[in-house]
């Protein structure tokens, strides 16, 4: 990603200002979505599919001693029963080590864990052969608190952590002895279910010789194709995987995509059937794994004229059963501990540990939301201490181009975050409302605004590179194909893809045809997370793109006798600049390529601009640009029960170019009422290791009367140089700042301080009488 | 087995059905109508909404043996094939959807609010909604797809 | 902790044309049959193994067991009547007040579509929405079985525990019998319902409370007051009534008297919320609904 590609696109197009980007078109998706044609995966009915149902663990440790199939066998219906033993290929599903086995053999971890899989002709017999399979366990003492579980011997693995990280910059010692004011607290940022509404579901399909295809709900069709190859013991190249519309993912749909599509895979080479699964909602409540809980001790420090000198950070990750993705989560949340500000000396220590809980997933945020709790409120405790006002602390500290980050990355550009805040306060009228606050903290109903920053480096976290590829053909009739390796999820991105090859190209968006994803066309294009959809996936699109358009442009020039820099096609036709007397089809470009040899098709390939930080200083380049977002709550308090009800959110976000505005309204609506519900009422309650509030009737989530006043958004375009149009990733950043705002909205209405999320009303109502 | 005869998108069905099937299952395994969407199969989310004689229902949480000589309406009864409605047109055009999942329920729902109250309030639509379930969108430009629907419809009715 | 979702179980199905045909199915069949009004709580529960008959018997089909009718003094409502057309109905937002406000808080309005009167009386949760509103409008049951029919004040109708315990309460209801109607008898005052949810969109209650009162001359001459989640069945807040009965309404006497509610229930602490909380919240919806009735407002 070393290409100036927003450069590049304006000097091809030769124009600064653009036909599509930055409009409100509509969504590729649209019409099938408002008609009800679009398919997911459970929508896709195949004649004769067999039913898999897992055998889940109900202990949460505990070894297995024997796995008796017969009774399941002779269940009508039933066609065979999977154990590990069965595996064709390695039984190992661990998403960065491997320390997870598809289907548990020696023991099990956590409450959830598949020990087995039975598959037959329909549900019903499928349930009744699950229910008949006899498994002795032989049950261990279980640990569910991270700090017990390093106190004491529970070899849940045979090491007590998959892993750690640690930033090291400067001298935390030394700069603490300068500062005037420190403040020291433990932060708690629990657990969250993504709860989106399609529940997990896979479909896998053998196609003889040719291999195994998989329809499944997963966020990351090649690591879902490299673990079902794996798991079946093939090449990579006979595994397909066939990604239609997600019913929402949020991340939950990267960590299980892939286990989900092995159970079908599995029960599919196994029996050479079509076989199918579907998640019942208890399923996907109960066992399907979740946001990470975090427990921080953030101590940072400040001069008297409110400078930021130093922060030592150490925090613990409760990864259940197997790491899945904690290492990645733990990681970003280390890379971002500084906040959005410069602080010159850091020293973080985060430590991911093994307990018997349900093993941690992406979500939304991924890391950030919980680690930004305790950023955020530590900044509001020390403008307090200060007296200084709390925006103007945090401008007084914000990074600029040319800062450097906690781990030693410079920003040399695109960093909004400063404009940011100054535009998001004015249009909160901040000022104003905090004047005001003496006022509203009077009654029985308390009234503050409380503001929260965030950002979010775009691209995977470092643990292995992060690529993504695109494919763009011309047709003669001068519509286009376009593949993308990203999954639309409901985010839109495919759409700011369209948009993007179409404006390259100089065609009608219409004309962009986006097929459907299918890994045996694309190279690996890495996750659908991190905010890399448009930001890496985007780029890969204008990558393929921008070379078609060379090739179209150098093809131009011959056929209307003029200089390569001369020819503008816009709209689908083709005509010299400033000689609108003779104009070119499109179609009739492309069929002069296809008749000259020239190659009307073309691949994007992108990698993205950063490194591995050094494992003992962290210090490095863990993303290649950076996007910020920063909210403003304002909460009403009912002092008497406990209440927070968030009157109106104020967010906003500098991501770049935003390529298509009224989706990315949806964006950061969407996101801000998650983060509402992470911050109000949102949590995993768990009695040794069982999901206590297991269905949606006790697992609250906004409802549509639970939805805030949203003001539109402010948008700074902080352009980055390297990405397709200088857009960002736009898809976490409103989640993140959304209850680091709520909870100190809290305070400023309260005078309270709270230190646990969510602000249930109990919580609130306890903390009232105690303070 | 019963026989279940209803009026399914204004055509007559007559199908048999074993009784412990819901209408849910009904409707998409039975009839292919993968529209209706399964969200938590016990009434909380709202993405299986239909409209049983106009009102909207949760299909998870009806036996097909009960819509006996009733009307069901699912997304498909919104407009004519290839036409679409205007509450579709609306929701198209606020971008009132994200992942879609949800949308066919909330069409079904909105249809059934615009049915009753042709200019509801925003607290009228929260009401109306508030058993339709989303987790992306994050409400907003649903509510604004409603009003912009009860709008056009107030304007074509006018014309 | 729920159960697992599983698919529904097998059973037979009737739909009966007639009371008199529903009432003979349940004596031929007694505890192996349920009846089937809404679905709403149900369909859940068989999913659920909860429960599991061989028989269901749909009461969908039968005339005369929905309806909303002013009898003289008397509010008359059929035991099949919707939700929903509780929702709806003036005669109820004038003449049952607190059934109104909590049929505003409860449930969705596709939940409201199917689900009963009666069978969100039957069904005994300690945490359902119609009961304390009914309780203080001093309502009674029309219970018909095999014998003929009898009469239940509703007070009667919940079996309340002596220690504090989670599931569902008992009701008085016999296994071959049918719920038929409820009356409610339109006295004098004004009522209300308040509901302590996690969120504003509708939700099992942290606790809630229904307060009837009529105040003459500045004095309450009639106070009944009934909460619901906070206790094994949804009770009277009978301490409340007698030291409120007769004194003038005004701000000491409705807190000091709203307190003594805390020593009538047995909250449990449950993933809604903890024992401690609910008995202090009781105790602030107690005084809510009471001051709101005081004041004038609905």
């Amino acid at each position: 990603m070393d290409r100036k590609y927003l450069e590049e696109v304006k000097k091809l197009l030769g124009r600064d200002h653009y036909k599509i980007v930055g409009t409100d078109v509509q969504r590729v998706d649209g019409l099938e979505k408002v008609t009800g044609q679009a398919k997911y995966t459970a929508d896709f009915l195949i004649e004769n599919a067999l039913t898999v149902r897992p055998v889940w663990s109900r202990h949460p440790h505990a070894l297995i001693r024997k796995i008796d199939k017969a009774p399941a066998l002779r269940v009508a219906g039933v066609e065979c029963v999977i154990t590990g033993a069965d595996i064709p290929g390695e039984n190992q599903c661990g998403y960065y080590t491997d320390d997870q086995p598809f289907i548990a053999s020696d023991k099990v971890r956590h409450v959830g864990d598949i020990v087995a899989l039975v598959v037959a002709r329909d549900a019903e017999a499928a349930w009744a052969g699950a229910d008949a399979v006899i498994v002795e366990y032989e049950e261990l003492p279980g640990v569910f608190e991270p700090k017990a579980a390093l106190a004491g011997t529970f070899n849940i693995h045979d090491e007590k952590s998959p892993g750690g990280v640690k930033i090291r910059k400067g001298d935390v010692e030394q700069a603490f002895r300068e500062c005037d004011l420190i403040v020291e607290r433990t932060y708690i940022a629990g657990s969250q279910d993504h709860a989106y509404l399609e529940p997990e579901a896979a479909i896998g399909i053998p196609e003889g010789r040719q291999g195994m295809t998989v329809i499944s709900t997963n966020q990351n069709p090649f690591r879902t194709r490299n673990t079902v190859a794996r798991v079946l013991g093939r090449p990579q190249s006979e595994v397909r995987i066939i990604t239609p519309y997600l019913g929402g993912g949020f991340g939950g749909k990267d960590t299980y995509g892939p286990i989900i599509s092995t159970m079908a895979a599995v029960a599919a080479e196994h029996t050479g059937r079509a076989a199918m699964i579907v998640f019942t909602r208890y399923e996907s409540f109960a066992y399907r794994y979740k946001r990470c809980p975090f427990e921080i001790r953030y101590k940072s420090g400040a001069t008297k004229d409110g400078k930021l000198k130093a922060i030592e950070v150490e925090y613990t990750c409760d990864c259940g059963g197997y790491s899945a993705h904690v290492l990645g989560l733990m990681k970003r949340a280390a890379y971002h501990a500084t906040g959005v500000y410069e602080v010159p000396n850091c020293k973080v220590t985060g430590v991911a540990v093994y307990t018997n809980n349900v093993p941690v997933a992406a979500f939304n945020g991924f890391g950030n939301p919980q680690m930004g709790f305790a950023i955020e409120s530590q900044i509001d405790l020390l403008a307090e201490g200060l007296n200084i006002d709390p925006v103007e602390f945090r401008l007084n500290n914000a990074l600029v181009p040319g800062s450097h980050t906690g781990t030693g990355q410079l920003l040399d550009h695109s960093v909004g975050i400063k404009e940011l805040i100054e535009k998001v306060a004015q249009r909160a009228d901040w000022k104003s409302k905090r004047r005001k606050t003496e006022e509203t903290r009077k009654g029985a109903k308390k009234r503050g605004v409380g503001m929260g920053c965030s950002w979010h480096g775009c691209g995977t976290t470092g643990l292995k590179h992060d690529w993504a590829g695109a494919s763009v053909i011309l047709q003669r009739d001068g519509s286009v194909n376009y593949c993308t390796g990203i999954v639309e999820i409901g985010q839109g991105t495919i759409t700011s893809h369209a948009m993007m090859v179409a404006e390259t190209l100089g065609i009608p968006y219409a004309w962009v045809k986006v097929d459907a994803n299918d890994t045996s066309r694309m190279p690996d294009s890495g996750e659908t997370h991190a905010q890399r959809g448009t930001f890496i996936g985007g780029t890969a699109a204008v990558d393929a793109a921008l070379k078609l358009r060379e090739r179209l442009n150098a093809l131009a020039a011959t056929m209307l006798g003029c200089e390569r820099a001369e020819v503008v096609i816009e709209e689908g036709l083709v005509h010299r600049r400033n000689d609108a007397s003779r104009k070119l089809p499109f179609k009739d470009l492309v069929t002069g390529m296809y008749e000259r040899g020239m190659n009307p098709a073309e691949y994007g390939f992108i990698k993205a601009k950063r490194d591995y930080p050094d494992p003992e200083t962290g210090q490095g380049v863990p993303y290649a640009a950076y996007t910020f977002g920063c909210t403003v709550a304002e909460v009403e308090v009912d002092v008497e029960t406990g209440q927070v009800e968030v009157l109106k959110l104020y967010p906003g976000i500098a991501a770049g170019k935003i390529i298509q505005p009224d989706i990315v309204r949806g964006q950061v609506n969407g996101c801000g009422v998650l983060g509402l519900g992470y911050g109000l009422m949102e949590t995993v309650v768990r009695e040794e290791g069982r999901m206590v509030n297991d269905s949606f009737g006790d697992y609250m989530i906004p409802t549509i009367l639970d939805k805030p006043e949203m003001e539109p958004y402010v948008m700074v375009e902080d352009e980055y140089k390297y990405s397709g149009f200088g857009a960002k990733g736009v898809g976490e950043i409103a989640l993140i700042s959304t209850p680091l705002a709520i909870a100190n909205a809290v305070f400023a209405a309260t005078g309270t301080r709270y230190y646990s999320l969510p602000l249930s009303p109990e919580q609130v109502y306890l903390g009232l009488r105690k303070g | 087995m019963m026989l279940v005869k209803f009026k399914l998108n204004g055509r007559i069905v007559e199908e048999q059905v074993a009784p412990n099937r819901t209408l849910l299952d009904f409707l998409r395994d039975g009839l292919k109508l993968t529209s209706v969407k399964k969200g938590c199969d016990e009434g909380k989310c709202g993405a299986c909404t239909v409209l049983l004689n106009g009102e909207p229902v949760c299909s998870c949480l009806m036996l097909a043996v009960q819509v006996r000589n009733a009307e069901v309406t699912t997304i498909e009864g919104l407009s004519g094939p290839g036409e679409l409605s205007l509450i579709q047109k609306a929701f198209l055009e606020k971008n009132g959807y994200q992942c879609g999942f949800c949308t066919p329920g909330m069409l079904l729902a909105t249809k059934a609010l615009l049915d009753h109250n042709p200019d509801p309030s925003t607290e009228d639509i929260k009401q109306a909604l508030e058993g339709n379930l989303c987790r992306c969108t994050g409400y907003e430009q649903i509510i604004e797809s409603v009003s912009t629907a009860a709008a056009m419809m107030k304007t074509s009715a006018g014309e | 902790m729920t159960a697992e979702l599983r698919p529904l179980p097998a059973f037979e199905y009737v739909a009966p044309a007639s009371l008199a045909e529903a009432l003979a199915l349940m004596q031929q069949h007694g505890t192996a049959a349920q009846l089937l009004a809404g679905g709403t709580d149900l369909l859940p529960r068989m999913r659920m193994r909860k429960s599991a008959p061989r028989i269901v018997v749909d009461l969908n089909r039968i005339d005369g067991l929905s309806f909303i009718e002013l009898r003289g003094n008397n509010l008359h409502i059929g035991a099949g009547t919707r939700l929903a057309a509780l929702h709806q109905s003036r005669i109820v937002a004038e003449k049952a007040q607190a059934l109104a406000a909590a049929l505003r808080v409860m449930a969705s309005p596709a939940i409201r579509n199917r689900g009963t009167i009666g069978g969100n009386l039957c069904n005994g949760s300690k945490c359902a929405d119609t009961p304390p509103p009914l309780l203080v409008l001093d309502a009674s049951l029309r219970l018909q079985g095999a014998d003929g029919e009898r009469m239940l004040p509703l007070s009667e109708f919940f079996t309340r525990r002596e220690k504090p315990a989670p599931g569902c309460a008992k009701t008085a209801i016999r296994s071959d019998e049918i719920l038929t109607e409820v009356i409610i008898p339109c006295r004098q005052g004004s009522s209300t319902y308040l509901k302590l949810g996690r969120r504003k969109g509708s939700s099992i209650a942290i606790a809630s409370v229904a307060a009837l009162a009529a105040i003459t001359g500045g004095k309450f001459e009639e106070v009944r007051i009934a909460v619901s989640a906070v206790a094994s069945a949804p009770v009277r807040g009978r301490k409340v009534e007698a030291a409120l009965r007769g004194m003038p309404a005004n701000e000491e006497t409705i807190a000091s008297a709203s307190a003594l509610i805390k020593e009538e229930i047995e909250p449990i602490s449950d993933v809604r919320g903890s024992a401690a909380y609910r008995r202090e919240m009781a105790s602030v919806l107690v005084r809510r609904a009471l001051t709101r009735i005081a004041i004038g407002e609905r």
